[in-house]
């Protein structure tokens, strides 16, 4: 999966999840404050996402998501740690 | 008929419990034909009263938290213009956890909780700072906890077992789980919302609540039906197009929102053809919380020996909070040992329960008086002597009586358990093959309680009225 089309996912699990539309939801946007991202739709979002590109998600990498950025950022780590262990 | 004269909703939502009610509202506000299909009689689900022989009995529900100023059910009355119509009170202390050892109580002052905590367990240096924590939590800290148990957290802060026994004492009541199994996710949010901001009662009984609400969505435009049960949700072409009463009668809907059992909703209400073999899988290896076994006591008199009026009681007789739930999971019989119990504000009602697993109806019929008999003698030994002396009326639900009443799966107290294994699966609360289709209510994800299913009933509808202005020409 190209870092495109992650983007692209994430911002529909995202867009889903809190209800904003995909074209609001910005790489440097802050996901609590704007859009609304309680605790209960955080992990909502990182379950999504587990479910989506098949990785586990580390509790304490939670808290690092606040932004669209950070999110695809650490998805495509964990997607190039399990390729590199596949 | 020609199509044109049946009715349309835009909106049916299938359960009159708190979440489909406030949801309800949220959406007929927002300027949607909508309408709640309800099985029973009246609305509110496991939040509800009834009255025997002048005594009002809450059923199952027996008081709500989140109720501070800008705790989510707060901010759901004053939106819905409800906040002055039902008056509600808040008692202390909220809840008191009587152990063989110890009676510790808590204050809607924390001070004065942490206080006796700390008179209590002496040794223990952290009490303040897990109090301090539970009572402001940072959503990102709570969602950071979700694979760890709530005993992985209460670890972190104390090393004593018996006080660990006793902050997890009224998660168990409240969440059917012991603390190594518990989430600290749904812990955390049940020791915030229902302990640290607990005690709120409306008057005249909890039914109030979904009362005050069903009459505001009537206000607002909706139509309530009662003693109307859905047969079917229909679907085509991968989206909703209404629900079926009884053999042929079609109602034209956009969205539908299912307030009911999860498995009833999915396997029944939709059907096993359409659903995926992934979530059929998953949902038949769900494990739903144990139920409860409540009884219903009328008294002529308040007297000495009896606790507040409407602080919560809890009592612990042992320590073993792990081995109380594997106890209450066993087929063949009903620990009473261990049990909540709360009177009403007059001072006439007692309501106690204890967890217990589903069993079946015969086990109940069997059983169901002697059991009733022993969870008197037993709240008489530990907690209120002579209580017999004072009875003049007694009455007991079982697993099966919840069921009946609400169709949870096995009567379950709190929808599924709120382990780290089973953490929400997003097709629970909003299935990914189906559009228009939301669930919402206990069985959707690891909120629990009043307030948090009210949380989703305003969350889903909120989700829907987005949806609604984004498809807007």
């Amino acid at each position: 999966m190209t870092t495109d089309n992650v983007e692209q996912e994430i911002i529909s699990i995202i867009s889903d999840v809190s209800g904003f539309d995909p074209e609001e939801i910005k790489p440097d946007i802050n996901l609590q404050n704007e859009l609304e991202i309680d605790s209960i739709k955080a992990i909502e979002i990182t379950v999504a996402i587990e479910k989506k590109f098949k990785i586990q998600v580390r509790d304490e990498d939670v808290p690092k998501i606040t932004t669209l950025r950070q999110a695809v950022e650490l998805v495509n780590a964990l997607i190039s740690q399990k390729d590199a262990n596949a | 008929m020609p199509k044109e004269d049946k009715e349309m909703y835009d909106a049916i939502i299938i359960g009159a419990g708190m979440s489909g009610l406030v949801c309800g509202c949220y959406l007929a506000k927002a300027g949607m034909k909508v309408l709640i299909a309800e099985q029973h009689y009246k609305p509110g689900g496991y939040c509800s009263s009834f009255k025997r022989q002048g005594f009002t009995f809450d059923a199952a529900a027996h008081s709500f938290g989140s109720y501070r100023n800008g705790g989510n059910l707060n901010t759901v009355f004053k939106e819905l213009d409800l906040d002055k119509r039902i008056p509600i009170k808040r008692y202390d202390p909220t809840d008191i956890v009587i152990t063989p050892d110890y009676k510790i109580a808590f204050w809607i002052d924390h001070n004065k909780t942490i206080q006796e905590l700390q008179k209590a367990f002496p040794n223990e240096t952290k009490i303040r700072d897990f109090i301090t924590f539970m009572a402001n939590p940072k959503p990102v800290d709570i969602a950071a906890m979700r694979k760890k148990t709530f005993r992985d957290l209460l670890t972190q802060y104390f090393t004593n077992d018996e006080l660990i026994a006793i902050l997890s004492f009224p998660l168990f009541g409240n969440g059917g789980l012991p603390p190594s199994l518990m989430s600290a996710f749904t812990g955390s949010k049940i020791f915030t919302e229902f302990v640290l901001d607990g005690g709120y009662y409306p008057e005249g009984g909890m039914q109030a609540l979904p009362d005050v609400l069903a009459k505001r969505f009537v206000e607002l435009g909706g139509t309530l039906l009662l003693s109307s049960t859905v047969r079917k949700i229909k679907v085509r072409d991968n989206k909703i197009s209404g629900v079926l009463f009884g053999k042929d009668n079609f109602v034209q809907s956009r969205y539908v929102i299912s307030n009911c059992d999860a498995r009833r909703t999915f396997f029944k209400l939709l059907g096993r053809k359409i659903i995926s073999e992934e979530l059929l899988d998953k949902l038949n290896n769900m494990t739903p919380t144990l139920s409860m076994f409540i009884i219903y006591i009328g008294i002529d008199k308040y007297f000495n020996a009896l606790p507040n009026p409407c602080s919560t009681v809890w009592f612990l007789p042992r320590y073993d909070i792990e081995e109380m739930y594997l106890d209450a999971k066993s087929k063949n019989k009903t620990d009473l040992t261990k049990y909540l119990l709360r009177v009403s504000p007059d001072g006439k009602a007692i309501l106690a329960m204890s967890n217990t697993s589903f069993k079946n109806k015969q086990y109940w019929n069997a059983n169901k008086y002697n059991l009733l008999d022993t969870f008197i003698k037993l709240i008489e030994q530990s907690t209120i002597p002579n209580l017999s002396e004072h009875i003049v009326y007694r009455e007991a639900a079982t697993p099966y009586t919840l069921f009946r009443y609400t169709l949870n799966y096995m009567g379950a107290s709190y929808g599924w358990e709120s382990t780290t294994e089973q953490f929400a699966d997003p097709d629970l609360r909003k299935p990914s093959f189906i559009s228009n289709l939301y669930l919402t209510g206990h069985w959707t994800t690891y909120v629990q309680g009043i307030a948090g299913v009210v949380y989703l009933g305003y969350d889903t509808a909120k989700l829907i009225i987005r949806k609604e202005q984004k498809e807007k020409p």
